[in-house]
């Protein structure tokens, strides 16, 4: 037996969660606020990350001015921790890591890059990193998304923003089994499990799982563990009713059925005309008016979060 | 995931009650259910009609006690001795009736206003539109849907008027000119 020195206990686990969702104009960066905003309330210490390539604004949603120091000055190495560019937003527990307008794109950032921001938003003193990671399904995005111990994703009830949020559970899943491939050729049945037109036949992970049964068998129960560790959250935003609320268990039942994935309906907001009234006014609508519609929700959503909880369909 | 069974088609327990099969019932409809937003990006339009076909299979089985006494017992089900079915709404029904003349949708229409109930409260209750339940009681076949799917709005509107569920619905379905 090997003397190796018995580790240390680690600290308080930190959790990271991660809210995207495949389409830009869905809500996300509002939900990322508010939700980070009510943690805080919760009395956890939060620090939000706007990982939003397209547009990084959760300040604005947070009603705060263009900050001076972002993410892009700790990629850049202009300061030397990542606790200096975690700005105050005034609501106390709660700070922002503003998004660096371009340099998060692939085209910026490098592998060690991205792994060094992975390794110390890890090591925040704080309970919870919310991280917003805006619209898109590209590698880096996808890989917070991964990393995250809670993965969320933010749907409305529109085709096309379903329809992307299945492709964003795919995208992420699939590069996830493509890490676990030992195998040129597992690898190469996982890169084109996404293309419609795929030799293989393949459309959802069940599928790929079968592939990957037939042709190398030695590889398909690290596979399997992964699919079955993978647990997407739904959460349904701008709600109009009882049949929009009722898709986030119809998306958890199809994911189950003809994904093979477990996911969890995380909660819903309503529709709620004050969000967008104070969107207007540059205010966060949880903080201007806690008690609407919406803000009620953001509540129920977080508590059922910190509990690990979802809704579930009444039987 | 292997669908084996009519209780997994249906995703209940095979404890199920009549109530929960309903609901059940419901939810795989819309969840398959004609532009549904869940599963028309995910299943191609045979798989989502394999689907539909299985669910009406497994409910069809399992809504009969007759039926899913044999079902049980050859797939060795054991279940709780099985619990009466109660009205949807227990202040509107004290035991749950059947109308006494042919199930049309004008007899539907006439016991409904008898009651005093209206559509509006009827859909708030039974989660069908108020649209459709209009169509059931004109009469207007080419605009519901198909009886598969017909047959739980009845259910539903049956229920809410303390009307027996089942048999309401068999009866205005059995009056429905077949299509070809």
């Amino acid at each position: 037996m090997t003397a190796v020195a018995p580790l240390p206990d680690p600290p308080p686990r930190r959790q990271i969660w991660s809210l995207g969702g495949g389409k830009g104009g869905i809500g996300k960066s509002l939900l990322t606020a508010s939700l980070g905003w009510q943690l805080a309330k919760l009395g956890k210490r939060v620090v939000l990350v706007d990982a939003d390539l397209g547009g990084a604004n959760l300040h604005t949603c947070l009603g705060l001015p263009a900050p001076s120091l972002t993410m892009g000055d700790f990629i850049r190495r202009r300061v030397d921790t990542i606790e200096e560019v975690a700005q105050e937003t005034g609501c106390p527990g709660l700070r922002l890591i503003s998004g660096a307008s371009d340099v998060l794109s692939a085209a910026n950032i490098k592998h060690q890059q991205k792994v060094r921001v992975l390794n110390r938003i890890r090591g925040l003193d704080v309970d919870i990193v919310l991280i917003d990671l805006g619209a898109g399904t590209s590698f880096n995005i996808l890989d917070f998304f991964l990393i995250s111990d809670v993965g969320m994703l933010a749907v409305v009830p529109e085709p096309t923003s379903i329809e992307n949020s299945y492709r964003f559970i795919k995208s992420a899943l699939y590069r996830r089994l493509r890490e676990l491939a030992q195998t040129q050729g597992v690898r190469e049945i996982v890169d084109n499990a996404l293309d419609q037109k795929n030799p293989w036949g393949i459309r959802t992970p069940l599928d790929l799982l079968a592939v990957v049964e037939r042709e190398a068998p030695g590889q398909s129960d690290a596979l399997r563990e992964a699919i079955a560790s993978f647990h997407p959250r739904f959460v349904v935003n701008q709600a109009r009713g009882p049949v929009d609320i009722a898709i986030g268990h119809q998306l958890v039942t199809a994911c189950t059925r003809h994904l093979g994935i477990r996911a969890t309906y995380a909660g819903f907001i309503d529709y709620d005309d004050t969000v967008w009234q104070c969107v207007r006014q540059r205010r966060l609508f949880i903080s201007a008016f806690p008690h609407c519609r919406a803000a009620e929700k953001v509540g129920k959503l977080a508590r059922a979060l910190l509990q690990n909880d979802g809704l579930t369909l009444p039987r | 995931m292997t669908l084996r069974t009519h209780y997994d088609v249906l995703g209940v327990e095979p404890a199920a009650t009549p109530e929960q099969l309903d609901r059940a019932y419901r939810f795989c409809l819309e969840l398959y259910g004609e532009g549904s937003l869940a599963t028309y990006s995910l299943l191609e339009p045979d798989e989502i009609r394999e689907a539909r076909r299985r669910i009406e299979e497994a409910y069809g089985v399992l809504r009969d006690p007759g039926r899913r006494r044999v079902y049980d017992e050859e797939k060795g089900f054991q279940r709780a001795p099985q619990i009466p079915t109660t009205p949807v709404d227990p202040s509107s029904a004290v035991s749950a009736v059947l109308l006494t003349e042919p199930v049309t949708g004008a007899a539907l229409r006439r016991f409904r206003e008898q009651k005093g109930i209206g559509l509006r409260e009827i859909s708030l209750r039974s989660k069908v539109g108020v649209r459709y339940l209009e169509y059931i009681e004109q009469e207007r076949h080419a605009l519901l849907p198909p009886p598969v799917y017909l047959r739980g709005f009845l259910q539903e509107y049956a229920s809410a008027l303390g009307l027996e569920p089942r048999r309401t619905a068999d009866a205005y379905l059995a009056l429905l000119p077949r299509q070809a």
